[in-house]
């Protein structure tokens, strides 16, 4: 009886435990690769959390390897409470993906993660990262102060919440979780042995 | 005072076990990962089980059912979490939060070993005294 009750409460915690998937939009401008591909994938980050930026090399180079049969998007999750460039990071990031910049921007701001995570204020190197991108320097400083890019930093965070992220990089491989660079590798040999 | 601490213990392992349930099991997978002790499916194994093992010891020592088997279950877990952060502090591995309690609380390594260390020993008082630990218990009832 006892064995039977424990059985229940455990497949029933399984199911009354089951989270959202993370669905892929195939509109989104911090998005690259073949929108085809067999494996899609979205990745949640904090541009500040160093596990993330090592995630961020981690799929670079694996792009670079499978550049048709991967698509990947990017969102926002600012551990804000942990990382004190977290938010204003993602504004820059945010900002530059309305300029069709973000992939620019990423590749300078996440090589140099330990250098203006130092920092009091990220925003000068920040700004000259922006310039050398080529990025509008008006338009990035509307975007900055207008809460149209905070708002969709803190959507994408609480829709990550919602799918159960809690901590970053998180990414969903094909709608299936993964937390961290060592399940992403694993999970990927499985489409690429 | 024993049906108390027993109470205390099972809630202690109820809370970290609904803790991590609650939560897509690869955030705990996550955590195991950091303590780089286990082949990859064993960690994943680690993930799926072991919260469900502590919820289980948990309620059987709140309801005080089959009291002397979860004591022992008790005592191996909080042992399995002494070793296993043990050697992660002794090992140097950067670890901000222990990854006990999944979102709930977070404790770090050095807590959770002192934490850990004195239930081990209340769990020994409690099996050491089991006939005062079974009282307002299930386990009192049916005998």
């Amino acid at each position: 009886m006892i064995v039977l009750v424990l059985v229940g409460l455990i497949v029933g915690g399984k199911v009354f435990l089951a989270h959202p998937k993370a669905e892929i939009n195939l509109q989104e401008a911090r998005a690259k690769g073949n929108p085809q591909a067999r494996v899609k994938i979205v990745e949640y980050i904090d541009f500040q959390c160093p596990a993330c930026a090592y995630g961020v090399k981690f799929l670079k180079t694996f792009f670079d390897k499978h550049p048709n049969d991967v698509y990947i998007q990017v969102r926002y999750f600012p551990l804000t409470n942990m990382h004190h460039h977290a938010m204003i990071s993602a504004l820059y990031s945010e900002c530059a993906a309305r300029q069709g910049k973000f992939w620019a921007l990423d590749d300078l701001m996440i090589p140099q993660q330990q250098q203006w995570a130092q920092l009091i204020s990220p925003e000068p190197v920040f700004k000259a990262m922006a310039t050398q991108v080529g990025m509008d320097i008006g338009q990035l400083n509307n975007c900055l102060v207008s809460d149209d890019a905070r708002k969709v930093i803190n959507n994408e965070k609480s829709v990550g919440q919602t799918l159960g992220i809690v901590s970053t990089p998180t990414y969903f491989i094909n709608n299936k979780m993964v937390v961290g660079v060592k399940s992403l590798d694993d999970a990927l040999k499985a489409y690429f042995p | 005072m024993y049906t108390i601490l027993r109470i205390v213990i099972g809630s202690i392992l109820l809370v970290s076990g609904l803790g991590k349930l609650l939560s897509p099991y690869q955030n705990f997978l996550y955590v195991i990962q950091a303590y780089q002790l286990l082949p990859s499916w064993g960690e994943v194994l680690t993930a799926q089980i072991f919260p469900w093992i502590e919820l289980i010891v948990g309620v059987f020592l709140l309801i005080g059912l089959w009291t002397w088997w979860s004591l022992r279950g008790a005592l191996i877990l909080f042992g399995i979490f002494v070793v296993v952060v043990g050697q992660a502090l002794l090992r140097r591995l950067p670890l901000e939060s222990c990854g006990c309690f999944g979102e709930w609380i977070h404790l770090k390594p050095q807590t959770v070993i002192v934490l850990d260390s004195l239930s081990i020993l209340l769990t020994i008082l409690l099996l050491r005294g089991l006939s005062q630990t079974k009282k307002f218990s299930l386990d009192s009832y049916f005998d």
